[in-house]
């Protein structure tokens, strides 16, 4: 079965999120911030990259995906965020963030495990 | 008898003609005046707008003709008779030239003399009634003039944009503030709706203008006018209506709304940034919550019971943050009760310590009081000030070393009752520093990952802080520690 690679500043997250996707047979990794985001993506090579977008760090998740796709890292990237397109910030995939989904949280495990299949089967 | 009893200046160097005449005169009802020689004439004369002059020709100090130039010079409306024993045309051509009414020769009868001051009577009525209506149009002219201009100081000085369309779309009107705000160097009167013009006004105009019925509603339409929010505007669209009820033409007001679009957008970043904030902690409860009712995740008893008090800790932030935020709504709101009483700084903090006991002892942090004695009180709703002591307090331990210190200083200086919290904590980056009071901001680096907050006690600080005219600042040096000071006036 697929590697997948969870980043999120949020511990609570990084264990549900990472539970539901190993009982569905994933291996997990997780990092809790870019920094290790970073590593563990180039030391595993994992098949996605399940990234958060706030993480309050000066380099974040945008950072992040933008300095994957520069060094052409094209593993495919859900990105995971808890800010409404509603307020505020208006966002869609791909504008200007080089993901290949969006998703909001909070988002049940069968939706993530949707996406994480269907973005694996594109690839 | 007359109505008004005509006044009547006789002017003759004669005195029984004089006498004569005044005696006639008044009992015929007018109001009699006499002047003996010319330059009591013209004296009399000019002094009085009198109704008629009788005024003889030859006098030994000064001409008649020159008593009458003189006489009508001041008062044009005085009818002037002239009379003389030694008529001539000459001085009859000179005497009508300079104004005179008519012309009696003397020696003259009474009825003579009765009948022409009738008729000079009549035209006398006719001038000062012509002068009167005269009058009476000069002033509505100048009332409408005066209307008009002040009228156009008003648009003129209205802030905001007016423009005014006829039916026909052409502008008819516009003031200066219509300019600024639509960005346009230039309009003409007469011109077409310019093609410059934003394309949401020229919408509206032709809405008004080409529809076959008299539209009565406004519309209003907001507009970019220059990019990245620089320069908002409303415009509002009426129309003006004929007294037939057919259009007129159209009003434009133009309002600048740059600060409110502002404030808006502050508004719905503060709301994004607390939905982000509220949802956070659900996703993590939803999470655990949902792999605990997922039959296909088996959970030993003791990771059941690690995630529900885990989701327990992430509720309990969730209801902090609830109600940090509704104090921070209810100060912005101003509807907070205040109750405001003399309080004892030393006794403030004392008793929050108290309250903080737990979490002191749990860190191992220990608390040195240095107060002043014979503290002045200050004044101050206590709720709230509790409320700042607490929150610096909790920060000095939460960010604190383990077994570390907090040096609580309380001192009066000037009018200021001044607060010094110490901590030996983690401090701050300079970048971190900056950002302190704001919402939600939070120092993010490996030391602060596990200390839980809302992200609000400071920017509640802050505002609590200034409300009552006080200061806060900080100090702090990355991995020493941090000192908050606050200035409290004491006069208020």
């Amino acid at each position: 079965m697929a590697l997948i690679a969870i980043i999120d500043d949020d511990p609570d997250i990084l264990e549900a999120s990472g539970l539901v996707l190993k009982s569905k047979g994933y291996d997990v990794v997780t990092a809790n911030n870019p920094n290790d985001g970073y590593r563990i993506i180039i030391e595993k090579a994992p098949q996605l990259i399940i990234l958060d977008v706030m993480m309050d760090e000066p380099d974040d998740g945008f950072f992040l995906a933008q300095k994957l796709r520069r060094e052409n890292i094209s593993t495919p990237i859900l990105m995971y965020t808890s800010i409404s397109k509603t307020v505020g910030l208006d966002y869609d995939k791909g504008e200007m963030i080089p993901v290949d989904d969006f998703v909001e949280k909070p988002i049940s495990p069968e939706q993530l495990v949707a996406k994480v299949q269907k973005l694996l089967l594109k690839k | 008898m007359l109505e008004n009893k005509p006044n009547i200046l006789i002017v003759d160097d004669e005195k029984g003609l004089r006498l004569g005449t005044q005696r006639l005169l008044e009992e015929e009802g007018y109001e009699v005046t006499t002047a003996e020689n010319g330059y009591e004439g013209i004296t009399l004369g000019t002094a009085c707008d009198f109704d008629i002059a009788i005024i003889d020709m030859k006098m030994p100090d000064i001409d008649g003709l020159d008593v009458l130039g003189a006489i009508k010079k001041v008062f044009p409306n005085t009818i002037c008779i002239v009379a003389t024993a030694f008529a001539s045309y000459d001085t009859a051509i000179e005497a009508t030239r300079l104004g005179a009414f008519s012309y009696i020769p003397k020696p003259f009868t009474p009825d003579e003399l009765i009948y022409q001051l009738k008729l000079a009577h009549q035209q006398r009525t006719l001038l000062l009634e012509a002068e009167k209506l005269k009058k009476e149009r000069e002033a509505q002219m100048l009332e409408i003039a005066n209307e008009k201009s002040r009228l156009n100081t008003i648009i003129k000085s209205i802030n905001d944009g007016v423009l005014v369309f006829n039916r026909e779309g052409k502008v008819v009107y516009f003031n200066s503030s219509a300019l600024k705000y639509l960005n346009l160097t230039e309009i003409k009167i007469g011109d077409n709706i310019p093609d410059e013009f934003p394309p949401q006004i020229s919408k509206l105009l032709n809405k008004y203008i080409s529809s076959e019925e008299f539209i009565g509603k406004t519309y209003t339409t907001q507009i970019e006018v220059l990019p990245n929010g620089e320069l908002f505007v409303e415009a509002a669209c009426s129309p003006i209506k004929n007294p037939d009820k057919t259009l007129a033409g159209v009003v434009v007001v133009i309002r600048n709304i740059t600060e409110l679009k502002k404030v808006e957008l502050i508004k719905s970043q503060f709301v994004s940034m607390v939905a982000h904030e509220l949802k956070t902690p659900m996703a993590a409860v939803q999470g655990f919550l949902n792999i605990m009712l997922d039959s296909q995740i088996p959970l030993p008893y003791e990771k059941q019971q690690e995630y529900l008090s885990r989701s327990v800790i992430r509720l309990r932030s969730l209801l902090d943050l609830v109600n940090d935020l509704l104090d921070i709504s209810r100060m912005e709101l101003k509807t907070k009760q205040r109750e405001i009483v003399e309080i004892d700084m030393s006794e403030a903090v004392k008793s929050t310590l108290l309250i903080l006991e737990l979490d002191l002892q749990k860190k191992g942090v220990a608390v040195i009081e240095q107060f002043d004695e014979k503290l002045p009180p200050i004044k101050a709703d206590i709720n709230e000030i509790t409320r700042v002591i607490t929150n610096i307090l909790s920060n000095a331990i939460k960010y604190n070393k383990d077994k570390g210190t907090i040096t609580v200083t309380l001192s009066s200086v000037q009018n200021y009752l001044v607060m010094k919290v110490a901590d030996t904590g983690i401090g701050m980056k300079p970048e971190e520093k900056t950002n302190l009071f704001q919402e939600f901001f939070r120092a993010k680096n490996e030391k602060t990952r596990n200390i839980s907050g809302t992200g609000l006690g400071l920017t509640i600080v802050k505002r609590i802080i200034e409300s009552y005219n006080g200061k806060i600042e900080v100090e702090s040096e990355y991995g020493k520690g941090t000192l908050f000071t606050i200035l409290f006036p004491i006069n208020i």
